[in-house]
């Protein structure tokens, strides 16, 4: 137990300003607490350079031919990555396409709509959907999905898969291993974070001016229109962004359902991959090979470079949203 | 049903066109079918993960090793269960004290000092790093090449760390800002210096907090893939060893997740079930130890 | 209470480091000289893990692990020497062996099995396919199953016309090498992909399907109508799959068995190292597409330990193991293999202390 003193005060507490062995303890406090926040920019930096250190035998010997080539051909020294960038950003877009308007409508939905008791309960039971581990994801959607998937999508390739150009992308031979099953898991893993973000985003407008608009006349509808959409349209968009750079990075539920069909395919029913599902499945025979390593190295600079870049960017829009509407 | 306190009969005026109320039904068929459609998938996979786990859950399939032959039924998790409690333990170990300390240099030193600001940005930025760069990273330094140390559970719980740090410091920040100033003003007035105040006074102000934030990053590392892939190796026996390989439960569906016989297809469900409990075991104790400390701040 | 609270957290940090650093510190000393590990090829997997449960029942003092993935993974975890032994059913190239950080390898042949030729179609019951037509399937040069080569290989066979969807290996495979192989040889026209561990599938005028490991394209298979891809017997068994009876050298369709299999090799040409090639093989009951399978291991051993595990458990494969080929779906060495297998056994330099 602490020594204490008449007045109850702890004698540490008097004792030590006068202490001047105090300061230096103060001082190396303050220092290892620096040192502990500066490690998160070591270990970024630590990443940054190291992969960047070892995928630098392809970038140096054909960085073009790796970001644009088609063709990925590891016994004959061929790297390639466009296909793997394509599958990427065609599984994302479907799952924004998805995931966007189901999470402003839910964002709507407990800040504008939900009685006060059902807020609660939503909020947190689109909360629980991002503590689903993502390999459970997978084993959901290899498992229990992709059969009835695929019917869904037969029936689509007969029907709108006939007409000309939307045979293009909706025609082929379906598989439920594929770019849209991709997608679709993609989105439902998104959802939460964009919704808790948008949430943030339309909690800055104030109620004063929604009942401005009210009291004039304006339905729900009208009043999110005239003043609440334009002011919290880019916190929106940092929103989505954050929401893409979750879906660029994520691995192991799209590794499962992709299909692993190395090629720049139209078709959104075929199979596809994308660069972290192949670093998942081929990093473990790449290991040993000096150019092959670094190419699955260098696709994972390329995603770290991406989802950086998506991140900075969406910080910096829904943070310069977040200012403006404090104003 | 109205949120504002405009006078009732301004609102859901009846001289209201039928089309502008029918934009308006739209957005809210919009947004109310959106809860909806988004709460399917969680009851589907909900239902399907307790429905087909519930059935190979077992004590014995709890404690038993994982069978020599993998297409056969019998045998069970264990090594897993245990791996995955040892990651997550050696992982805390390693980013909680780190994250706690940066949090408390960037609330009670680094306020809004260029250096704090960079800190603080750079950790949110580290949130989203794909967690296969974080696995990636340590088998380049640690694993196969580098340090050269080979597949050891320290490698993989190093990577769940990596993903930890800004988890925790994130967490770590918001509750320590949630101490009120007067305490730290009480604690100067009386002489202290600010590693005293920090330590005796602040952080057992925030300590339920700061550990319900950690438990929430630890739930979250234990359900983490690809960090493990290249790290931890195989073994379908526990080894009490940090340098040894050991197999972990998001490792067991993965891997059984792919072979499409029906044992390895219920063992993955198993340990699927078996990872969502524990998971939703420290997020519940989590929230039970931030409320009930919570009523204890004066 | 203020400083009580504090200092659990700190104990358990202190424990923490301290069982952290003594766990590092023990691994020095013969890291588990009663662990094997091994890894490598799905195919061999069902043969490797019963060999290695009955194994365990006679020496439980020695844990043999086998992870299985491909040939190509387990390959290179041996050049890096993260694993003792590995199982692939390709041999390293000439200019790979370089790349073996250990010295010189070992092949120590084990079993062999049929690869199957497995497909999706219900109202199919018994398939027959020529070397040529197998070959355009997989070159995508015929998309639906009523195409009239197929036709003509399945005369008074009814056959849909569903598409056909072709499953493939998404990974390095001594599976796809040793298919490929046989492609090659049967009809090079039309299979212009070479053979080997991995082969440019994109290349081909539409889409294939990848899935990792045997299992994986199992799983393909079964789960869509009109698939086919190939997949070891043993696992095409074990999903319950159709195979199809392909053509042999001497012009009988012949089903994917061990017998089938043990044909094959029986008429194979063992070479010094002990590598050979059952592809193709002549003989009336030989089945075409038969996969050897092989354990690589460095000839120089790391420890006594490690040596002397890998010798005894080898020897166990050819006294006993063999033995077991069968239940599990593959066909076991002729005797005069084994011999020369058991003879090189002798080639392991184990340190004596």
């Amino acid at each position: 137990m602490t020594a204490v003193s008449s007045t109850g005060v702890p004698d540490e507490y008097i004792s030590s300003r006068s202490r001047s062995s105090g300061v230096w303890v103060d001082r190396s406090f303050r220092g290892v607490a620096l040192g502990a926040g500066l490690s998160v920019l070591a270990i970024l930096a630590l990443i940054a350079y190291f992969t960047t250190k070892q995928a630098w035998p392809i970038f140096q010997f054909d960085a073009w031919g790796f970001v644009t080539g088609t063709r990925w051909d590891p016994t004959n020294n061929k790297f390639g990555a466009l296909p793997f960038i394509y599958g990427t950003a065609v599984a994302s877009a479907i799952a924004l396409a998805f995931a966007v308007p189901l999470s402003i409508g839910i964002a709507l939905f407990t800040n504008e709509l939900a009685p006060r008791r059902l807020k609660k309960p939503v909020i947190y039971l689109v909360d629980l959907l991002a503590a689903i581990p993502s390999v459970v994801y997978g084993l959901w959607a290899l498992a229990v999905l992709e059969s009835p998937a695929q019917t869904v999508y037969e029936k689509i390739s007969d029907t709108i898969g006939k007409i000309p150009l939307l045979g293009r992308v909706f025609g082929g031979v379906p598989s439920g291993a594929s770019l849209m099953t991709a997608g679709v898991v993609l989105a439902i893993m998104m959802i939460p974070i964009v919704t808790a973000i948008s949430r943030e985003v339309l909690a800055t407008i104030s109620q004063d001016d929604k009942n401005a608009a009210l009291a004039m006349g304006a339905t729900r509808w009208e009043m999110l229109r005239a003043c609440v959409f334009p002011r919290v349209r880019s916190g929106l968009v940092g929103a989505v962004m954050l929401g893409m750079g979750r879906a660029l990075g994520e691995t192991i539920a799209v590794a499962l359902v992709i299909g692993s069909n190395q090629k720049i395919d139209s078709h959104i029913f075929h199979a596809g991959d994308s660069m972290a599902s192949v670093i998942a499945h081929e990093f473990g025979e790449a290991a040993s090979q000096p150019r092959y390593r670094a190419a699955l190295i260098g696709l994972a600079v390329l995603l770290f470079v991406f989802t950086l870049v998506v991140n900075i960017l969406a910080r910096w829009i829904t943070g310069r949203a977040e200012r403006r509407a404090a104003l | 049903m109205t949120t504002t306190s405009v006078p009732t009969g301004w609102v859901g005026d009846r001289s209201t066109s039928p089309r502008r109320r029918f934009a308006d039904g739209v957005a809210s068929v919009w947004m109310i079918g959106s809860v909806i459609v988004a709460l399917i998938p969680l009851g589907f996979i909900a239902f399907y993960v307790v429905a087909k786990g519930i059935s190979v859950i077992s004590w014995s399939f709890l404690t038993k090793n994982i069978p020599i032959i993998s297409d056969s039924a019998g045998g069970g998790i264990a090594p897993a269960i245990a791996g995955t409690l040892t990651l997550t333990l050696v992982a805390a170990v390693l980013a909680v004290p780190l994250g706690v300390l940066a949090a408390i240099y960037l609330n009670e030193y680094g306020g809004e000092r260029p250096v704090a600001r960079v800190i603080r940005f750079m950790a949110d930025v580290m949130t989203g790093v794909p967690s296969i760069v974080m696995g990636l990273f340590v088998a380049m330094i640690w694993v196969s090449a580098g340090l050269h140390r080979g597949f050891s559970t320290l490698a993989g719980a190093l990577a769940l760390a990596c993903l930890m740090l800004p988890i925790v410091i994130r967490s770590s920040e918001e509750m320590l800002k949630l101490v009120p100033d007067e305490l730290r003003q009480a604690s100067d007035a009386l002489g202290a210096r600010r590693w005293v105040t920090v330590t005796r006074v602040v952080l057992p102000a925030a300590i339920a907090g700061i550990v319900s934030g950690a438990m929430l990053a630890v739930a979250r590392a234990a359900g983490e893939t690809a960090p493990l892939l290249f790290t931890i190796g195989v073994s379908r026996k526990f080894v009490p060893r940090l340098d040894a390989q050991n197999t972990a439960l998001p490792i067991q569906i993965w891997n059984n997740a792919q072979e499409p016989v029906r044992a390895a297809q219920d063992r993955a469900w198993g340990a699927a079930l078996t990872l969502i409990v524990l998971v939703f075991v420290l997020t519940v104790i989590a929230r039970l130890v931030a409320a009930r400390f919570a009523t204890q701040e004066r | 209470m203020i400083a009580t609270l504090k200092r659990p957290r700190v104990l358990v940090a202190v424990v923490g480091l301290a069982a952290l650093l003594a766990a590092c510190g023990s691994s020095s000393g013969g890291s588990g000289s009663s662990t094997l590990d091994g890894g490598g090829s799905s195919f061999q997997k069902n043969f490797d893990e019963a060999v290695i449960s009955a194994y365990a029942d006679k020496n439980p003092d020695v844990t043999v692990n086998y992870a299985a993935s491909s040939s190509g993974t387990g390959k290179s975890a041996l050049q890096t020497k993260t694993i003792d032994w590995a199982g692939s059913d390709s041999l390293p190239k000439p200019d790979e062996l370089s790349s073996y950080q250990g010295g010189k390898l070992l092949y120590f042949p084990t079993v062999a099995a049929p690869i199957t030729v497995s497909y999706n179609l219900p109202s199919v019951k018994t398939l027959k396919l020529s070397g040529d037509t197998l070959a355009k399937i997989f070159a995508l040069k015929i998309k639906k199953w009523n195409d009239p080569a197929i036709a003509k290989d399945n005369s008074g066979v009814s056959l849909p016309s569903t598409s056909i969807t072709v499953a493939r290996r998404a990974d390095a495979s001594g599976t796809t090498s040793n298919f490929t192989k046989f492609l090659e040889q049967v009809d090079p026209t039309d299979w212009t992909l070479g053979h080997g561990d991995t082969v440019n599938w994109a290349s081909l005028p539409g889409t294939t399907q990848g899935g990792t490991k045997n299992g994986g394209v199992a799983q393909i298979v079964k789960g869509k109508e009109g698939a086919v891809g190939y997949v070891d017997l043993a696992d095409a068994t074990g999903s319950k799959l159709q195979t199809a009876e392909i053509e042999n050298k001497a012009g009988k369709f012949v089903a994917p068995t061990v017998e089938g299999a043990a044909a094959a090799v029986a008429g194979a040409k063992l070479s010094p190292d002990l590598s050979y090639d059952p592809i193709n093989a002549a003989g009336p009951n030989a089945y075409p597409i038969t996969s050897p399978t092989w354990i690589l291991a460095y000839a120089t051993q790391p420890s006594a330990d490690k040596g002397n595990a890998l010798k005894a458990f080898l020897s166990y494969i050819y006294t006993d193991g063999e033995g077991m080929a069968n239940a599990a779906g593959y066909a076991p060495l002729p005797a005069s293999v084994i011999a020369k297998a058991q003879a090189q056994l002798n080639k392991l330099q184990i340190p004596t202390s």
